[in-house]
């Protein structure tokens, strides 16, 4: 099991940083059985990947080999740092008493010491990620009270104050009011900018479309390279199989394969 | 209906109430939010057959329950293993198990049905000095490890697939809270009896967290409640000669439902 950690800051090697690579992986949580293989891939610094694949399609898989949580089996993982990791919001309890602004404060946890309370240098930093999210009004509302695109802007702030070089992002865009979604958008080109590299994983290959790099899953590495040479009807249909795709936010959709109706 | 506070055995049992406060509020406001609460029963009932047999052997109670303890973990995982069973149904099976055991062995051991009530339910004259001090040591031990792990059970709880990524040890944090939970419930039950530790451990908890939002105001609040609802239990449980266990759980009940009621008109006077 290989998992190399150049441990460089964004904000050190920025203009010679390296970005994700993935040689050769394989792993799965079952002895003998790969939940995901045959994965290469280098996402450069400052690139936005789309993961495509159906559920179960190893996605969230590869997301886990990133965070070191998956066992390795073949291959090697290099990374510029540890990654920051941003769930669906489906995923974190409603019923938690945090306020927005304690949720973006976690994301200062791993450099905070148990016994010191957290620094006031992190303590403006998570004011200056919350108005970065357009959620400054919002700082002490309960997590719970917020609407789904908002707690999917909250988790994103927790990511930034965790000032990771690579973010790893599980369906951000998916189910979100159109504000959180403009807004999410913008944060991305920002991110971009900021020479930090983005896994997104999405259903949306309209939206996949629109970012540098597109990576296919279907248990193993379909495809992956740019948009343009990447999403094709022969690729999508390897990737999908007869699944349907839901182009969100168009409210359209388009079936992959032959469909019936 | 006056308290004698300078008999011996009322002295221990207001301080041993004060010092289960402490576990209650911290632990006990974990437990609420990280949904342990039949975990924290568990732990009480399947020491009930360890107990009698302490009894009837001379050891000490608490190691005894120590040990049903460590063996329901055990047993608890061993059984989730075979995916044929919840962790609910398992618990659940053991509990009965362990239930059935415990009037079986106490029907050999004790002549009178009293000594198996006391176990049950708990006993103010039975608290030794030895009890409070354990209590003492578990209190200073549930500070100690809520504020070692606060964060990493508020991060990991909030939100487990991403507590790796923040730097938060999730597998370990769990692990110490639930050993904490159990080393709770192992002292509360001297005071309280084996099939009413959550009366302490769960109830004040659940009730502070009817009325905050915050995480330092629910522990402090349970922690108050906790105290308050501990004393009282001692003076009625002794103007009306019952268990502690008993007392506590008919005013934390009440508590619990008033405090319920008014935050449901409250809610219903102003819409949010």
């Amino acid at each position: 099991m290989k998992r190399v950690d150049a441990g460089a800051h964004p904000r050190e090697g920025r203009s010679g940083a390296r970005g994700v690579v993935v040689r050769g992986l394989s792993g799965g949580y079952e002895p003998g059985r790969d939940a995901l293989s045959e994965v290469s891939f280098a996402a450069e610094p400052g690139q936005i990947v789309g993961v495509l694949g159906p559920n179960g399609g190893g996605k969230t898989t590869l997301f886990r080999a990133l965070l070191g949580e998956l066992p390795i089996r073949r291959g090697e993982v290099e990374l510029p740092g540890g990654p920051a990791y941003v769930p669906q919001t489906e995923r974190a309890r409603l019923d938690f008493p945090v306020s927005a602004l304690d949720v973006v404060l976690m994301g200062a946890y791993a450099r905070t010491p148990w016994f010191r309370r957290i620094a006031r240098r992190d303590r403006d930093a998570a004011r200056a990620v919350l108005e970065r999210i357009g959620l400054a009004d919002e700082a002490d509302a309960s997590f719970g009270a917020l609407s789904g695109g908002q707690r999917q802007r909250v988790l994103i702030g927790r990511a930034l104050l965790q000032d990771a070089p690579v973010l790893l992002l599980d369906e951000p865009l998916s189910g979100v009011d159109g504000v959180s979604a403009a807004r999410i958008d913008a944060l991305f080109a920002e991110l971009r900018a900021e020479r930090r590299t983005l896994l997104v994983a999405t259903h949306d290959v309209r939206q996949a479309g629109e970012w540098d790099r597109v990576l296919c899953l279907h248990g193993r590495q379909v495809d992956y390279g740019r948009p343009a040479a990447v999403l094709s009807p022969e690729t999508l249909r390897e990737t999908y199989g007869a699944e349907l795709i839901v182009l969100e936010g168009g409210g359209r959709a388009v079936g992959v394969g032959h469909h019936a109706h | 209906m006056s308290l004698d506070l300078g008999a011996p055995y009322v002295q221990r049992a207001l301080l041993e109430m004060l010092l289960l406060a402490l576990p209650a509020g911290l632990l006990g406001s974990w437990i609420v939010l990280r949904r342990l609460a039949f975990f924290t029963h568990a732990v009480g009932t399947v020491s009930f057959p360890a107990l009698v047999l302490a009894s009837a052997w001379g050891i000490a109670p608490q190691l005894a329950a120590l040990a049903a303890a460590l063996g329901f973990g055990v047993a608890q995982e061993r059984l989730e293993r075979t995916r044929r069973l919840g962790a609910d149904a398992a618990t659940g099976l053991l509990l009965v198990g362990a239930l059935a055991a415990g009037v079986v062995l106490a029907s050999d051991v004790f002549e009178s049905g009293t000594e198996v009530d006391t176990l049950l339910f708990g006993s103010l004259i039975g608290l030794s000095a030895s009890d409070v001090w354990l209590t003492a040591l578990v209190a200073a031990g549930a500070v100690a490890l809520d504020a070692g792990l606060r964060r990493h059970w508020l991060g990991a709880g909030f939100e487990p697939a991403g507590a790796r990524a923040l730097g938060l040890r999730p597998v370990l944090a769990d692990r110490m809270l639930l050993a904490g939970i159990a080393a709770a419930a192992i002292v509360a039950l001297s005071a309280v009896g084996a099939l009413l530790v959550t009366v302490v451990l769960v109830v004040p908890a659940a009730t502070a967290r009817l009325l905050t939002d915050r995480l330092a105001s629910l522990q402090l609040a349970a922690i108050a409640l906790a105290a308050v609802e501990g004393v009282a239990a001692v003076w009625l449980a002794d103007s009306l000669n019952v268990g502690a266990g008993p007392a506590l759980a008919v005013l934390g009940g009440t508590v619990f439902a008033l405090v319920a009621v008014a935050t449901a008109l409250r809610a219903r006077a102003v819409p949010a």
